[in-house]
């Protein structure tokens, strides 16, 4: 602690190095967090998926439905305790800029099926009455300023559904309980959807509740095999799966952002070595001579190393507080089908310990020449 | 100017650790440049390559893509006798009525179930992509279940090699043929035949119809004709428009982002310029003092130290390019948004886009310099021949 | 006894295949008390001999006491820590930290002993005092003159109170009346404090201050002349 005015004094001898080394480690870090932010808002709808909700959809793939006696018949499954179903649907709200997830539901089951979809029961009962309501995430109604009572008309994008466009009315706004919901998206009836069909009965997926998760397989099993054979062949999933296939849709992000997160920290790492190094090479003759005052090699690997530890953890805590203020959803439009993001304590740690990381690694070149230099010669510098 | 020059040089090269490290920094932002827009650029060309000047895609009234469009049985003989298309050597229309649906395949890298397009082509579909030409096996006879293959598809999703069998929409399907295109996005995809297609997927319309056109400068007589037909509600676009416009959001995405964290880092590596070049001022304090006494202006000094920074900095850039290089040609895929399938396509980089990354990292080098270089200049000479 | 001795001692160095001697068999009997000025000229290894002296270098051949310890066989550790105890060091170019104030420089060598924060403060006043500095306790090196900044380096040397305080060219970089002031402390410290001092100089008027002086030649010792 007797050393710690010596350490800050030292750090602070050049405030111009130590602002612009904070700089670039606070900048690093804040990446580091923006991109594991990123990530995270990707996988957190698999994250947080239900282990006991299943889903149903054609084994052709999903854009392929299912007619409604598909319905019943899972139903009947044993193991199946709830059961509800929804139809992508693809519609185009002013034009293809604006687009957001809509998506017609059966609303009762859907609803209790997915307690994560918060309403008032005010806004519930008022869903369920209007056949021509919908209900709007509160991150979507944030980004198109979007009221209960708001009409919306939504063209079709989709040739199944006729071709007139369709108009709704904003019942409820719901907050999402979980990541196993997201607040980006627009439900309607489906009842509504299917009368203006051109093909009628139609179902693009089938959720269904189950008692506990060890009996997925089976039930899974089960339901695929009714059936196999059948034009209609289906392919059952835990709700994770389901969720997790359409994060791999954009590629692999896991490499993608981990390659240009060890970029930005090889960087950082360059400059802010550089720059210990540049400050340990100008005082060649103080550590001199604070050696020949009696100080070990060892105190001098000490101070220097505390030095680079102290100004990189100051740039990671500048880093972590801008990753906070800047990534969070009021700042960043999502919107569309990129999730929401934001920075978790989870990753402020982790920006933090590798602010420290970089410190540790920058420091630790100079602080060893530092800590071995010989006297003799380092004075004879100077005289 | 030369004295200063080769003075600058040679300072550099004894501050060689620092100087490394700097360009080592600078390097690092510009691989990441290149790197995330070779992802942006592969994308693009893959999709801008599946689009010939001479071709149009005809869809549906406001569809925004082929998945969303339809196109009905009654619509194909009206477009086929339209004058603006082009005739066969046969005398037949060169046109081609398509249907992509999504079946889903597991991925050989992750096992995840993909959204793999399956086109059904008409007859004359081979002949109005001149760039595709058939890698192994051949042709799918029309009438059968034979199906042909793109050459990332059977890299990138399970099942789909020569000979193999692939079963979808109620049926089993043999591959006969693997074809490449130079890359455009029909590699990704696998063909047959529309119109055994269309019952096996429970459809009754075709989605699209591509047209080789008589002449490319046709396409304006053309698009009034279709559009000025009571009978259809068609618009044709030209092909290579169309497909632009499909690669824009997912390219538009990509630079973006890839932009964003590369501004992001090289404030960072500007901020490690700076350090490097005022303690280069600092360290040759008495030589800038001497070269003034020597009757070097001002402006000499800054240009001199300006210089040396973004010489550094291009040094760094040229680093960064060649680290990067090795990502070219490296396959990846993504979706496409709005036609909801995978698109197999390769990192990219190109000619502008090294020179793109020099002239970035020389941008970095001069702005990080400059204060430092101002500052040399602004010695008091008489001050600066004291210093040791 | 002598408290230090010298006794056979030879440095030399290798620079590419040759072999470069600064001192040759230089034996050396230093009294408790003494005011001790080397002299010679440029390369005779006076600076050599100081910085053996000092612990902050090895002899090649010979041996060095001081006090009841051979510091010619002591580890680096051992060294460092002797150092601190033993060693007053003050050099020609001063050499305080300048991003340390002149009460904090003085407080430097303290920071090695176990004392409190109270007592570092008693000695360091203590130290500043003797050198007639109390009243510039908060200022930086910059903020003082050579003169000033030589006195603050002097009081960072007698501050742990040590064995020996070895200077080397302390007016060096002093004009003749701020040379003169650091000459009379430097006698003082010797008269009234029986401070024991081994000076390197090639400054005559410096040399006639002390009580002994001894001259070195390409790595030898030439005479020895006594003054009162």
């Amino acid at each position: 602690m007797k050393y710690l005015t010596l350490v800050l004094k030292s750090a602070l001898r050049s405030k111009r190095r130590t602002a612009l080394t904070i700089i670039s480690v606070a900048l690093a870090v804040f990446l580091f967090a923006s991109l594991r932010a990123v990530l995270d808002g990707f996988n957190a709808g698999a994250e947080a998926s239900s282990s006991t909700r299943i889903v149903t959809i054609r084994s052709t793939s999903l854009i392929f439905s299912m007619p409604t006696s598909h319905a019943e018949t899972i139903r009947a499954v044993p193991g199946v305790r709830d059961l509800t179903w929804a139809n992508w649907f693809g519609g185009i709200y002013k034009d293809q800029q604006h687009s957001f997830a809509n998506f017609a539901i059966e609303p009762e089951s859907y609803l209790r099926v997915y307690p994560e979809i918060l309403l008032t029961p005010d806004e519930r009962q008022a869903f369920l009455a209007d056949r021509t309501g919908c209900i709007v995430g509160d991150g979507l109604a944030r980004t198109n300023g979007f009221r209960v009572g708001d009409k919306v008309t939504l063209k079709v994008g989709i040739p199944t559904y006729g071709t007139q466009d369709y108009d709704f009315t904003i019942r409820g706004i719901y907050r999402a309980g979980s990541g196993a919901v997201d607040n980006q998206s627009m439900m309607f009836h489906w009842k509504y959807a299917d009368e203006r069909s051109v093909v009628k009965g139609q179902l693009g997926w089938i959720v269904a509740q189950i008692a506990s998760p060890e009996q997925e397989p089976q039930i899974a099993g089960t339901i695929d095999e009714k059936f196999a054979n059948s034009p209609y062949e289906t392919k059952t999933d835990t709700e994770k799966q389901f969720a997790s296939s359409f994060v791999s849709m954009f590629g692999n992000l896991n490499l993608l952002l981990g390659s240009i997160a060890i970029a930005v920290v090889i960087a950082t790492l360059f400059v802010a070595g550089n720059t210990m190094a540049m400050s340990v090479r100008e005082r060649t003759t103080e550590i001199a001579v604070m050696r020949t005052l009696g100080f070990p090699g060892g105190t001098i690997f000490g101070l220097i190393a505390v030095e680079a530890l102290l100004m990189s953890i100051v740039g990671g805590a500048v880093g972590v507080v801008l990753a906070r203020v800047v990534v969070n959803p009021h700042v960043i439009p999502s919107g569309g089908f990129i999730p929401e993001v934001s920075v978790n304590d989870l990753n402020v740690a982790i920006g933090l310990a590798l602010s420290a990381f970089i410190g540790i690694v920058a420091g630790l070149i100079p602080a060893t020449l530092a800590s071995r230099l010989k006297i003799v010669d380092a004075l004879r510098r100077v005289a | 100017m030369g004295l200063v020059s080769a003075y600058n040089l040679r300072s550099m090269i004894v501050r060689k650790a620092t100087a490394a490290m700097t360009a080592g920094g600078i390097a690092m932002v510009v691989a990441v440049f290149v790197m995330t827009l070779a992802i942006a650029q592969g994308f693009r060309a893959t999709l801008v390559a599946s689009g010939s000047p001479g071709n149009a895609i005809v869809l549906r009234k406001g569809a925004t893509s082929e998945t969303v469009s339809a196109v009905l049985r009654t619509d194909v003989p009206i477009l086929e006798s339209l004058p603006q298309v082009a005739r066969g050597a046969d005398g037949r229309a060169l046109a081609s009525p398509e249907l992509v649906v999504i079946i889903s395949l597991p991925r050989v890298t992750d096992n995840q179930p993909a959204n793999v397009p399956v086109r059904g082509v008409g007859l004359k579909a081979f002949d109005l992509r001149d760039r595709l030409t058939f890698v192994e096996g051949r042709r799918f006879a029309p009438g059968t279940r034979e199906i042909n293959v793109g050459r990332l598809a059977t890299g990138r999703f399970k099942g789909l090699s020569l000979g193999s069998d692939v079963r979808f929409g109620g049926n089993t399907w043999k591959v006969v043929g693997v074809f490449t295109a130079d890359d455009a996005a029909f590699e990704s995809e696998v063909w047959g035949d529309v119109d055994l297609m269309q019952p096996a997927f429970q459809r009754s319309d075709y989605q699209s119809m591509t047209v080789k056109l008589a002449d490319p400068s046709m396409f304006d007589s053309f698009k009034a004709a279709v559009e000025g037909d009571p009978r259809l509600m068609l618009v044709p676009q030209r092909e290579q428009d169309y497909y632009a416009e499909q690669s824009r959001p997912v390219t538009t995405l990509i630079s973006v982002f890839g932009t964003f964290v590369t501004l992001i880092l090289s404030i960072g590596a500007m901020a490690g310029a700076m350090n490097t070049m005022y303690a280069a001022v600092a360290y040759r304090t008495r030589e800038i003092g001497t070269l003034r006494a020597l009757g070097f202006g001002r402006l000499r000094i800054v240009s001199a130290f300006l210089a040396e920074s973004i010489v550094l900095a291009f040094f760094g850039g040229l680093a960064g390019c060649i680290l990067a290089l090795p990502v070219h040609g490296l396959s990846t895929g993504t979706t496409n948004f709005s036609s909801f399938s995978e698109v197999a396509f390769k990192f990219r980089i190109t000619p502008p886009l090294l020179v793109g990354g020099v002239i970035f990292a020389m941008a970095m080098g001069a702005v990080g310099g400059l204060l430092p270089a101002i500052r040399a200049a602004r010695i008091p000479v008489a001050r600066a021949l004291r210093e040791i | 006894m002598a408290l230090i001795e010298l006794r056979d001692v030879s440095k030399s160095y290798h620079r590419d295949q040759n072999e470069i001697v600064v001192l040759n068999g230089v034996t050396i009997a230093i009294g408790a008390g003494d005011f001790l000025a080397l002299m010679g000229p440029s390369g005779s290894g006076k600076s050599t001999l100081l910085n053996l002296l000092a612990g902050i270098d090895r002899p090649t051949r010979g041996s060095i006491r001081v006090g009841d310890t051979d510091i010619s066989g002591l580890s680096e550790r051992a060294l460092a820590a002797w150092r601190a105890r033993h060693i007053g060091f003050i050099f020609q170019l001063y050499n305080l930290i300048p991003v340390l104030t002149a009460f904090e420089n003085v407080e430097l060598p303290l920071l090695l002993t176990p004392l409190s924060k109270k007592q570092r403060r008693d000695h360091v006043m203590t130290a500043l005092g003797i050198v007639g500095l109390s009243d510039r306790e908060k200022h930086y090196p910059r903020q003082l003159s050579g003169g000033q900044e030589q006195r603050v380096a002097i009081a960072r040397a007698i501050v742990t109170d040590p064995t020996l305080l070895l200077a080397d060219e302390p007016t060096g970089d002093l004009d003749a009346k701020s040379a003169a002031e650091i000459l009379t402390l430097l006698q003082q410290l010797n008269r009234d404090y029986k401070k024991t001092i081994v000076m390197v100089t090639h400054d005559p008027h410096a040399a006639e201050r002390a009580s002994h002086v001894l001259h070195l030649e390409k790595g030898s010792l030439v005479d020895t002349a006594v003054h009162a």
